[in-house]
């Protein structure tokens, strides 16, 4: 057996790779620039973490979401890696100092772009031997991407500032537009590029035009209380998620909502239900969702167009992990889409904006966090007349992407190559269980709710500390 | 005790004697000379700090709410409780507070049973990798260590440890409710702890509610944690208790006191404010009786002050001052915390 497959089987447990998982691997070991395409639930998360084990020095992580990057840490740690450490907003003064001062005991480190701009940090990264960085969630990177994080974009900088390093971007969702600006971004040397196709089979879509809000609801509960989970239901506002989950548990359903706004200890908790199977639904905003791990998904629900079509394909693909069958549902009314646009332009900067922005006394002027973030980091590039074009650029872009997401949405074609072309992929073969333009029968995928679920079960809190601590 | 009925009770402390957002202060634990004085002169240490994290809007909803049902009255500034707000007080006026004790680380105590309860769970059901509900590192760190240094994997902590538990949350000053929730805010094996939501729901308390129960539980455990009946929790306490209850600032201060500077002396080397160094002397005798006093105030003068306290049955200082024209509003505050201090 050759070390790879050793690796894989010793460290990781797994017996086989998946599909490019191991072409991918070698060409990192043979330090190699690589940039991946591949969807959520493909096993992204070992093309960074084996060639570790094949090669000397630290790898660093960066990646833009905290939130994710504690998962990682922790994903490692049950994988028994102990040399492994995130070092961002959230650590201490101390503990940051004392992770700095022993940075080469890590072998994995992640980090935040922010992070990178930290003097002391990058001092202690220079005399670091480091195997390869890899940009996660690289389509962050993207002006064009969905969820662009303008601090994202100083890592270009900070690698000027390194020794020359060996860059593996990685990310589940990228039209060739956003691959070229990770490519530029990240001064990638010819990279070896790796795009899996993003169809998931196993995921039949369904498109449901509704006149109102007040139907979406109907059709929520009618679906919730007549079908199986687990499911998620997606929808735009915290309140919206609470609702509900209220009216839903009114009907015996074992539900719970999730959104930003809550403490970090109930997300956690709420989190862990779902995952466990405690709670059968989620009722969530999209902070839901990233570093869940849970296989058996088999429905989300969207009661809105979400803002893009690579954070529609995020959201569905946390269905079906396991390989079996599952749907994702959409609901929208007519009026949806100017909704969706304005949504999507919520954080974005006005013309307004940009021009007190260039004020002198911009520093004391109150804006909205993003827009004060995405306006600083442009100042410091374009000039006024710049930064506004810019703006309407990405503006208009925004306004097109919906448009034709909506189109795609609503016209007759097949939704599963419709999705695939956004990308500019196109589909090998068709399953079963496409779509709902290509005749679908949703009764033979849903399974029947049978079972009254309901755990009302008697709170006694001598039996439950007596289980918890049992010996 | 409820979040509208601690609002009462300190409005009826205060009555009429301080502003209508005194009592927010109080509950955020703001480090003000004002605020940390109200506590002595008022005996409201159960309620400094409990609630650190209380949003003005909240608090000035429950205040309105009291006010519309008659319970409070506003006067020029000053909040005062009514006739209809005494008889709602609580009727058990014993509070399980400790506030000014422990000034919110009672939530790291919390973190650290809620990771030590999680993680036994886990290792009896043979499971070493699981997600740690607590994510700081420094939890994590000192729980690894007291794993370690209580010999987990020879010796079966479990037990123990839920003996432990059991002894305390059996505490007659505690009802069902505060074990409910504080049991089932845990996580183990295959068993998640509830949110706050999901606790509300099923004790048909608010959300604001629900944490202030468990705050109760969470004082009352840990006045009754000692060395001896519960080692292991006396252990997971550590530096929960602290001797000095003064904030960090007003440490420094004592510090130079006790070296035999003077209040002015101490001004210039901290460079600090005379205000500030009078604020830090009231926090100094709020917490230590037998600090001496006798340079800022002769005993005459205390005595005045106290007596004309009594009198006009006001702790307000201009009116006090009004009527003692030759001492300053420093030695009033002075007088007025060490009397509380002597009855305490």
């Amino acid at each position: 057996m050759d070390k790879l497959n050793e690796i894989l089987q010793k460290k990781f447990g797994h017996a086989n790779f998946r599909a490019g998982q191991q072409e991918i691997i070698e060409q990192i070991i043979q330090e190699k620039d690589v940039i991946a395409i591949l969807p959520t639930g493909m096993g992204k998360s070992l093309l960074y973490q084996l060639p570790a084990y094949m090669m000397e020095g630290t790898v660093i992580i960066v990646s833009p979401l905290l939130s994710l990057m504690q998962d990682q840490v922790e994903q490692l740690k049950i994988l028994g890696e102990k040399r492994v450490i995130a070092i961002n907003s959230f650590l201490s003064f101390q503990e940051k100092e004392m992770a700095i001062r022993h940075l080469d005991y890590y072998k994995f480190i992640f980090t935040s772009p922010e992070m990178l701009q930290n003097e002391q940090f990058n001092l202690a990264l220079r005399n670091l031997s480091i195997a390869y960085v890899v940009a996660d969630e690289a389509h962050c990177i993207s002006q064009w991407g969905f969820d662009f994080r303008p601090d994202y974009l100083r890592i270009s900088g900070w690698l000027r500032s390194m020794k020359p390093l060996n860059v593996l971007a990685l990310t589940a969702t990228a039209t060739s537009e956003v691959v070229d600006d990770i490519k530029k971004t990240l001064r990638m040397k010819r990279p070896f590029e790796y795009i899996h196709s993003l169809d998931r089979p196993a995921i039949a879509y369904e498109m449901v035009e509704v006149e109102n809000q007040q139907q979406k609801l109907k059709w929520i509960l009618g679906r919730v209380t007549s079908t199986e989970g687990p499911g998620i239901i997606y929808t735009q506002s915290r309140k919206k998620t609470e609702t509900y989950t209220a009216l839903l548990r009114e009907q015996g359903i074992s539900v719970g909502f999730y959104h930003a706004k809550m403490e970090q200890s109930d997300r956690i908790l709420i989190q862990q239900q779902f995952q466990q199977g405690h709670l059968e639904w989620i009722c969530a905003t999209n902070a839901f969702g990233m570093g869940i791990h849970k296989d058996n998904i088999r429905q989300i629900i969207h009661d809105h167009i979400p803002t893009s079509v690579a954070g529609y394909m995020q959201e569905v693909g946390r269905a079906a992990r396991d390989g079996k069958q599952a749907i994702a549902s959409l609901l929208y009314t007519p009026t949806d889409v100017e909704q969706t646009f304005y949504v999507a332009m919520q954080d974005f900067p006005e013309e307004q904006d940009i021009q007190i922005a260039y004020q002198p006394e911009y520093a004391g002027v109150e804006q909205a966090e993003t827009t004060t973030r995405i306006l600083t980091y442009w100042k410091e590039r374009l000039n006024e007349q710049e930064t506004i074009e810019l703006f309407k650029e990405i503006k208009q872009k925004k306004w097109k992407d919906i448009q034709k997401f909506y189109t795609i949405i609503r016209n007759d074609n097949c939704l599963r190559q419709q999705l695939l072309h956004y990308f500019d992929q196109t589909l090998l073969e068709k399953p079963t269980y496409c779509c709902s333009k290509c005749k679908l029968d949703i009764t033979s995928i849903l399974r029947k709710r049978t079972d009254e679920k309901s755990n009302k079960e008697e709170m006694n809190w001598k039996k439950r500390l007596n289980f918890l601590l049992q010996s | 005790m409820h979040f509208h009925q601690i609002l009462l009770f300190i409005i009826h402390k205060i009555n009429g004697q301080r502003s209508e957002n005194a009592p927010f202060y109080l509950l955020k634990g703001k480090k003000s000379g004002q605020t940390i004085q109200d506590v002595t002169y008022f005996q409201l240490h159960a309620f400094f700090s409990i609630l650190p994290r209380l949003l003005k809007e909240d608090y000035d909803t429950a205040l309105h709410e009291l006010f519309k049902s008659e319970f409070i009255h506003l006067k020029d500034s000053l909040v005062y409780i009514t006739e209809k707000g005494i008889d709602a007080l609580p009727s058990n006026q014993k509070t399980l507070f400790n506030g000014w004790q422990y000034r919110g680380r009672e939530q790291l105590f919390w973190k650290r049973i809620d990771l030590v309860v999680q993680t036994l769970s886990q290792f009896q059901a043979n499971e070493k990798k699981f997600v740690p509900n607590q994510k700081d590192i420094a939890t994590q760190q000192f729980i690894k260590d007291f794993l370690i240094e209580h010999n987990f994997r020879q010796f079966n902590l479990n037990n123990d440890l839920k003996r432990e538990i059991f002894q305390l949350l059996e505490s007659p000053f505690l009802d069902d409710l505060h074990r409910i929730i504080f049991v089932y805010r845990l996580s183990g094996h295959n068993k998640t702890g509830l949110t706050w939501e999901q606790l509300a729901r099923y004790s048909h308390l608010t959300d604001m509610n629900t944490k202030i129960i468990f705050l109760e539980c969470l004082h009352n455990m840990l006045d009754n944690i000692s060395s001896e009946t519960s080692p292991l929790l006396f252990d997971l306490a550590k530096d929960i208790y602290i001797n000095t209850p003064l904030t960090e600032s007003a440490f420094k201060t004592s510090r130079l006191f006790e070296k035999g500077y003077t209040m002015e002396e101490i001004a210039k080397i901290r460079k600090l404010k005379i205000n500030t160094i009078e604020d830090h002397v009231i926090e100094i005798v709020s917490s230590n009786k037998d600090f001496p006093i006798s340079s800022f105030i002769s005993r005459e003068q205390e005595e005045k002050i106290l007596h004309l306290s009594n009198e006009l049955r006001t702790k307000k200082l201009t009116l006090i001052k009004n009527h003692l024209p030759d001492v300053s509003y420093f030695q009033v505050r002075l007088a007025l915390t060490k009397g509380e201090q002597n009855h305490g």
